[in-house]
């Protein structure tokens, strides 16, 4: 069954549009990823889900009913983790989780038992009672979670819920994110980091300019590029080279350069290793190490897009 | 949808009065409030007044009854001395108001024609007309005795005599000048009508402060429609400004025992009926603020102006004919009216005057609601 349904759902500001005729599925029980560099249209596309944005054209349903039409039904069975910290830095972290989750009707023994059970699967059980005043990024991030998942919701949807944290809370999170999963909640991923969502998500549509590119199991994207090989080349601190000559072999998509690394994306049908290495050579440049590396989704990101997924 | 309001309008009220300083704010200042007006008005219940007494009528019984009842005046310190020396004392400020009892005074008291007593003040008005009040009452009574011993002088003796075992006291309470409690009222309800409005102000901001934290969102994508929201928080502020008026009415009335001159229940009423004023303004502020930042500088631009140009701070009455045109187009001003006709019994009007309050609520309500109205339809998100 699916959780989610979005069809054709567009919405302009102004001229501008920032998602574009978007549609996809989510079915019951997945991790869905929603990768997409800043800017690409990931929380305005949540904003409309949770019914804080009117889309300027198409549906969504959420459990089969429309969500504008049934909105109440569709904001009862969503937790939205909102990408902005939305917690009372006043209020306790008991009272956070507690006050929210009343909002979805729960009181009395059952709101107090939902919210220490969301604290402690945050793993903010011990800092019941104190502020958010007190605790790191990661802490609060956590705390933004809780607040989201004590009325059990069916679709929880977290909008780059490890932006600006330590690596210890990341994987604090993405482990949650996996338990979630398994004690049966579906889950939208918003990411900039592909390695997150390659890690927990079972599948992925990639977004640039409010378009979905792409979208399939982890599997199925990696396999649009059987046809593009993907260099590593590593040289000598301090060589020169031209990147713009390097990028009019022919075969060569991309090239791009980080920490004395080239990464070099090109049609694998041609055979243009010689020229790249020559092309360096020329110019003086000593290598000093070649790998052709596996697809990951970064890979197929830059193919798609002809960018990286992090320069922006 | 009334649970879920309820939720969140206790949340507000929990999350605003956790903070040690907003119950100042919002009970500390209307008490304040009623405390200034009284020290403003040089009050019966607070200032000693400095009486000097120039009795010339030696050691005649009235005239030393009529010092001595002075003295026992609540508030009163008094001294004897001569009638040089009480004016002198008097230029030089170290008396507020002097007594004189010219010679013969206590046999035209008892003759029932009351001559050679004048009172001298230099603060005024209110000075003198609280003593004057005063001594009226005692005046009067010995004047009624005067006549119910028919020129008799024995039996006027006697009757008097009879009057003072009775003690003073009884009368002092039932004649009292008025007219200084009921200026300290109105004073004290200019105050409130400021705190009123600059709370409802404050809490309307909760609003906005929501947005700039982003909780509002948050809300808003749980179960709570915006409308829901906003209701909430208007509950609250009205609940806060009915207990802002019954603090500051009670303070008045019953610690500080001034009598506002009309029935405190229709002064009450009036107040809450002021209160919806303020909290549909409040909105109407907030409505048109993009942040904070804005209500507030709106908010001072708009509140205490208006409250000064209503005669929240000075009675209307002296201010120029022009200024007092502009006043009456503030809302403040139709509350003070009413008061000030309540006070000399004149209901005639009053109707009028509230149906111009509740219509000054319900255009700023509507204006409100068809802003945010409008407002939704444009959620800027970053
Ligand atoms: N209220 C708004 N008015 C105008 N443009 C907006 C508004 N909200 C978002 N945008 C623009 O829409 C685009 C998508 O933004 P967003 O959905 O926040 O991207 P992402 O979450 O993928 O980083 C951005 O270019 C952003 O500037
Ligand atoms: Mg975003």
């Amino acid at each position: 069954m699916n959780v989610l349904e979005i069809q054709g759902l567009t919405k302009k500001f102004g001229n501008f549009v920032a998602v574009d005729n978007m549609t996809l599925n989510v079915k019951e029980g997945e991790i869905f990823g929603f990768l997409g560099s800043n800017g690409a249209g990931k929380s305005t596309t949540i904003n409309m889900i949770s019914s804080l944005l009117q889309p300027s054209a198409g549906e969504i349903r959420i459990l089969g009913k429309d969500s504008r039409k049934h909105s109440r039904h569709a904001k009862t069975n969503l937790g939205i983790v909102p990408q902005d910290l939305a917690i009372y830095d006043d209020m306790t972290a008991y009272e956070n989780v507690a006050f929210f989750a009343g909002l979805y009707g729960l009181r009395g023994k059952l709101l107090k038992e939902r919210t220490e059970e969301a604290l402690e699967f945050v793993g903010l059980g011990d800092r019941a009672k104190s502020r958010p005043s007190t605790f790191s990024g990661g802490m609060k991030r956590r705390l933004n979670i809780a607040c989201a998942i004590a009325h059990k919701p069916s679709l929880i949807i977290m909008d780059e819920p490890t932006v600006g944290i330590d690596p210890q809370s990341r994987n604090y999170i993405l482990e949650s994110v996996k338990k979630l999963n398994e004690s049966g909640c579906t889950v939208i991923y918003t990411s900039h980091y592909m390695e997150e969502v390659e890690e927990i998500c079972s599948r992925v549509a990639i977004v640039d300019h409010g378009k979905i590119i792409a979208d399939g199991t982890k599997e199925q994207l990696k396999a649009i590029i059987t046809d593009v090989k993907d260099l590593s080349i590593e040289l000598k601190p301090g060589s020169a080279y031209s990147l713009q000559s390097i990028g009019k072999i022919p075969g060569v998509r991309a090239v791009n350069e980080k920490e004395g690394r080239l990464s070099i994306q090109s049609d694998a049908a041609v055979d243009n290793l010689n020229r790249i290495l020559k092309s360096l050579m020329d110019g003086g440049a000593e290598v000093k190490a070649l790998q052709e590396e596996e697809p990951n989704l970064e890979t197929v990101f830059l193919t798609l897009t002809g960018r990286s997924l992090r320069d922006q | 949808m009334w649970r879920d309001i309820w939720w969140v309008a206790v949340h507000t009220l929990k999350n605003t009065f956790r903070k040690r300083s907003s119950l100042l704010v919002y009970v500390g200042l209307p008490i304040i409030g009623v405390i200034g007006s009284i020290m403003l008005y040089g009050s019966a219940g607070q200032q000693v007044l400095r009486v000097g007494i120039a009795n010339e009528d030696g050691s005649a019984v009235i005239a030393a009854d009529t010092a001595a009842y002075v003295s026992s005046l609540q508030h009163v310190k008094t001294t004897l001395l001569s009638r040089e020396e009480l004016k002198k004392k008097l230029a030089s400020a170290d008396l507020d108001s002097g007594l004189i009892l010219e010679k013969g005074y206590s046999d035209s008291m008892a003759a029932g024609k009351p001559e050679g007593i004048a009172i001298q003040s230099v603060k005024g008005q209110t000075v003198t007309a609280y003593i004057k009040g005063m001594l009226n009452a005692y005046l009067d009574n010995t004047a009624a005795i005067s006549r119910a011993a028919g020129g008799d002088r024995a039996a006027f003796d006697k009757l008097y005599a009879d009057y003072r075992g009775g003690g003073f006291k009884l009368e002092t309470q039932q004649v009292a000048d008025t007219s200084l409690t009921k200026a300290m009222s109105v004073q004290s309800i200019g105050f409130l009508i400021l705190f009123m409005m600059t709370a409802a102000v404050n809490l309307s901001e909760i609003i906005l402060k929501s947005r700039e934290d982003r909780t509002y969102y948050r809300i808003l994508s749980s179960p709570i429609s915006a409308r829901s929201y906003v209701l909430a928080n208007v509950l609250v502020n009205i609940a806060v400004m009915v207990v802002q008026v019954a603090v500051a009415l009670v303070a008045l009335r019953y610690v500080f025992g001034v009598d506002p001159g009309l029935p405190i229940v229709q002064l009450g009423g009036m107040l809450i009926l002021f209160a919806l004023v303020s909290v549909s303004l409040s909105l109407v502020i907030v409505a048109f603020s993009k942040n904070s930042a804005v209500s507030g500088a709106m908010s001072n631009f708009i509140i205490t102006p208006s409250c000064l140009l209503a005669g929240c701070f000075f009675p209307i009455s002296i201010m120029p004919d022009t200024i007092r045109k502009i006043g009456d187009f503030m809302p403040q001003r139709w509350v003070l009216q009413s008061i000030d006709e309540l006070q000399t019994g004149d209901t005639s009007r009053i109707s009028i005057n509230l149906a111009v309050l509740a219509a000054f609520a319900l255009v700023f309500f509507l204006v409100a609601a068809y802003k945010f109205g409008r407002n939704n339809d444009t959620k800027t998100f970053v």
